[in-house]
């Protein structure tokens, strides 16, 4: 109960801190609808005919340009809450000299890690509920019903970003460039997943890559079922290749992060800025 | 939780390396050849409960790394650290369970926070059962002074604010034990001596402070016992009084002494009625600081010796023993070097 | 700039050139992303053009054809991210440095001796040309070494002038933007909503033929839009340099309108900050 109770003070903390910058609260709406779906959105129009996005239709078995784009700024905002929100947040925290302090107490690291987790997917959550609420205003946003079939999956490959983030906090802590290294992986793990574009489209080589993260399958299964696109794979063997990878992702995740625990106790570099 | 010492260190030492093996490196098992920095070398220490003892020493001396391995923060390369009786290896939660601990200062608070929300959030990492929050922040913050300001920013604070807020936070697991790294550092002195009455307040709630600092009247006023640490080595560690009494000295006399000879000549002539402590040349100006038992004994001896030497002496000045004469006496250089 | 000073603040223009490039040696990532992101990002634009095209559907790439003027979607994609790294390295560099020496607590200091003021606040683009030009080369490569883009000679001979022909424009535009982030703040926001919104009206990642009216009129007015444009014809539409010489007029001219606002803000702040204090404090 203290763990639990820890972990949502630092959630609370998260989200009370975050909301006293309105501008970036604002901007956790606005900048991926103009930096991505935006510009993502009239790209793919220009191809289309007549209003018809016949090339989509060939690719993924979908003309719905727009709940293409959005669907994928959900995986890709879960990955960078990830990757954001709750790694390199430590790190920054580190640099800031507000890790030390919870680093005194008797609340377990990897709580501090969850706690992130739990402010990060508040804010996830509420981006993209006001994502949503201007793509279906204002594009038309429409999905099938089926697509509720899909939030296991995304409770799934949220259990997977978790365990990815303790992989992620174990090497920004010990790293001199982490903010350059999470700005790549991040960026490179969403295009992994086939975010973007369909990861059939991947060069031969990279795709066994995306079939290794739980987040690919999260991906295809949310797509599937709200939009009707080709599955990559069956649901059934899909949502097990989910469950699977997430099992492996997670105790390796936490693993690591003990290991640069340890490391960063022996060297003493908790406080180092 | 036993009644034994607050803290109980053994042979602690802590060795850096210096520079990064490579994973080819360690692949290939080849030897480690980074050069070691020992930090802190195999020191003893006991500090009894109810009582400050402070840690004073340079910048690099060693204070630090000591206070971050009682802290857990920080593993020991060999050594025995019990605090409050636990091991620091066993059982470190325990221990962080029962230290209030003020390592960083203003660095370490949340400036878009309120003091009052920054204390809620570490309430609960402390582990401070729901129901005793309330009454421990606000305990906390009546012995810092800070209640008319509890809800303000903390990025509005002075600098002595953050730092009174930072000791607020260490009080919030009503902790036996309370360590203090440099605490009145960067403060201003009507600021630190804020600080300090709390400190003192802390003993008379019958908690043991431990503190770390370079300020040696700092250490004079306030503990009851002192470690003088130097290059990772306890050099002394007694009362104030006590190490005072050491350097066998009731007196320091400092002399600038204008001349154009040799030193040796000079001083062999002082150190017949004096101990010669330190003494610098610079261009034609010997500056000298000696201990005696009786500056009104020593200082016609001085002049005599000056004349004798067919030098001047430009200035005289005569101070009562303090922990920085100790300090220099034990290890040849002044604590601000 | 006062004549009389002159050889000084020449001099120290120097000084702030060779400055930001000592800067950038000690940040080797600052390397590695010259190589990186100037790959990537357009390469994931061109796969998700395969995506929208169906792989090459006749159908869909007239359609981009007729609004984009080309079927080349890589080498128009790898051109639109182009500008988006030169917009990036203007805003982040010389658009910032103001504010970050504001930050940093140097601004007084800087302003404390007796160098123009124009001084800081030109001196870092001097060393932006470098990434600009690491980002051409390194970009003109992965097109071709990715998406099988051969560029014709002629082609990049002018793109290249555009792009020295948009030089001005293009600093002065920073420079308006670094006046005008020294008073409201919050950089990372800032350099994000400029960048988006000049990404969004430059046709950097769409043919600029999608946007509404409006937009399109606004779009005339930005720099960035003549470069694109101009590069886009040089190389896919195989423009002569007869073709690019309105689009050099409007370049200069654009130089010429944002370097004075650049001035007249800049010379605001500065009376602004004499009377109230706002140079030390952020």
């Amino acid at each position: 109960m203290d763990e639990l109770r820890a972990a949502v003070a630092i959630a609370r903390k998260d989200i009370r801190n975050v909301s006293r910058y309105r501008f970036q609260v604002a901007s956790s709406i606005f900048t991926p609808l103009y930096q991505g779906i935006l510009p993502a959105l009239l790209f793919g129009a220009s191809f289309a005919v007549a209003g018809h996005v016949v090339g989509l239709e060939k690719t993924i078995g979908t003309q719905d340009l727009a709940g293409f784009i959005f669907l994928g700024g959900v995986m890709t905002g879960l990955v960078a809450t990830a990757f954001w929100s709750m790694a390199m947040s430590i790190r920054n925290e580190m640099e800031a000299g507000t890790l030390e302090p919870t680093w005194l107490t008797p609340t377990s690291r990897e709580t501090i890690v969850l706690g992130r987790a739990l402010g990060g997917l508040f804010w996830f959550a509420f981006s993209q509920i006001a994502i949503f609420a201007i793509g279906m205003g204002l594009f038309g946003l429409r999905f099938r019903p089926e697509i509720l079939l899909a939030l296991p999956a995304v409770a799934i490959a949220i259990v997977a970003m978790v365990g990815v983030a303790y992989l992620l906090a174990a090497v920004v802590l010990l790293i001199k460039e982490a903010n350059f290294f999470i700005d790549c992986t991040n960026y490179l793990f969403g295009v992994a997943i086939g975010a973007a574009f369909p990861i059939t489209l991947l060069p031969g080589a990279l795709q066994p890559v995306s079939y290794l993260l739980p987040a690919t399958y999260a991906m295809d299964l949310v797509r599937q079922q709200g939009l009707g696109t080709r599955p990559l794979l069956d649901p059934a063997l899909e949502y097990v290749a989910l469950i699977v990878t997430t099992a492996i992702v997670f105790p390796i995740g936490l693993w690591a992060y003990r290991r640069a625990d340890g490391r960063i106790r022996r060297l003493g570099t908790i406080n180092q800025y | 939780m036993t009644t034994g010492p607050a803290v109980e260190v053994t042979g602690l030492t802590k060795v850096f390396e210096k520079g990064r093996r490579t994973v080819w490196q360690r692949l290939r098992r080849e030897p480690d050849k980074r050069s070691k920095f020992v930090a802190v070398n195999g020191i003893d220490l006991r500090v009894e409960r109810g009582e400050i003892f402070g840690v004073l020493g340079p910048n690099g001396a060693g204070k630090t790394t000591t206070l971050r391995m009682l802290a857990t923060l920080l593993e020991p390369t060999s050594g025995e650290v019990r605090v409050l009786g636990i091991d620091v290896r066993k059982d470190p939660r325990q221990i962080r369970a029962n230290l209030g601990a003020m390592l960083s200062g203003e660095r370490s608070l949340y400036w878009k926070l309120t003091a009052r929300e920054n204390l809620e959030y570490f309430a609960a990492l402390y582990h401070v059962p729901p129901k005793e929050t309330t009454a421990r922040i606000d305990a906390a913050l009546v012995a810092v002074k800070l209640t008319d300001r509890a809800d303000d920013y903390v990025e509005r604070y002075s600098t002595g604010m953050r730092q009174r807020l930072a000791l607020a936070r260490a009080l919030l697991p009503d902790p036996p034990l309370v360590i203090l790294d440099e605490p009145t550092v960067g403060l201003d002195p009507q600021s630190a001596r804020d600080l300090r009455d709390r400190v003192r307040e802390l003993k008379r709630q019958g908690r043991t402070v431990l503190l770390t600092t370079h300020y040696m009247e700092e250490a004079d006023q306030l503990c009851d016992r002192i470690a003088i640490i130097d290059h990772g080595e306890i050099v002394a560690l007694d009362t104030p009084a006590a190490l005072k009494r050491r350097i066998r000295a009731e007196e320091v006399v400092s002399l600038e002494i204008g001349m154009t000879g040799e030193d040796a000549p000079m001083l062999a002539r002082l150190a017949n009625s004096a101990v010669i402590a330190r003494s610098e040349r610079h261009n034609g100006t010997l500056a000298v600081t000696a201990h005696c038992a009786s500056a009104r004994d020593f200082v016609p001896a001085a002049f005599d010796a000056a004349r004798s030497e067919g030098a001047t002496i430009q200035h005289v000045e005569v101070v009562p023993v303090s922990l920085e004469d100790v300090f220099i006496s034990l290890t040849g250089r002044a604590l601000r070097e | 700039m006062n004549t009389g000073y002159l050889a000084g603040d020449l001099r120290a223009l120097r000084a702030a050139g060779l400055m930001s490039l000592r800067q950038i040696r000690r940040y080797p990532t600052n390397l590695f992303g010259t190589i990186f992101w100037p790959v990537l990002l357009p390469a994931v634009w061109v796969l998700m053009g395969q995506a929208y095209s169906g792989g090459g559907d006749p159908e869909a790439l007239n359609a981009f054809a007729s609004r984009a003027g080309t079927t080349g979607i890589a080498l128009f994609v790898f051109i639109g991210y182009l500008m988006y790294m030169w917009l990036s390295a203007l805003l982040w560099g010389p658009g910032t440095a103001l504010r970050q020496e504001q930050i940093r607590g140097s601004l007084e200091a800087v302003f404390l001796t007796p160098v123009s003021r124009l001084v800081p606040l030109f001196g870092p683009t001097l060393t932006n040309i470098v990434w600009i030009v690491a980002d051409l080369f390194v970009m003109g490569l992965a097109a071709w070494l990715l998406f099988g883009v051969v560029l014709p000679l002629q082609g990049v001979v002018l793109a290249f002038a555009i792009t020295l022909v948009g030089v001005p424009a293009m600093y002065a535009m920073g420079a308006l933007f670094g006046a005008g982030v020294l008073r409201f703040g919050e950089i990372g926001p800032a350099v994000q909503f400029t960048r988006g919104v000049l990404s969004m009206l430059c046709g950097i990642t769409f043919p600029i033929a999608m946007l509404p009216g409006w937009a399109q009129a606004t779009a005339v007015a930005m720099p960035p839009t003549h470069i694109v444009d101009g590069m886009r014809n040089a190389l896919l539409r195989s423009a002569s340099p007869g073709d690019l010489v309105p689009t050099a007029a409007a370049l200069i001219g654009l130089a010429i309108v944002f370097g004075a606002l650049a001035v007249v803000v800049f010379r605001w702040l500065e009376a602004s900050a004499r009377r109230t204090g706002m140079l030390g404090r952020y």
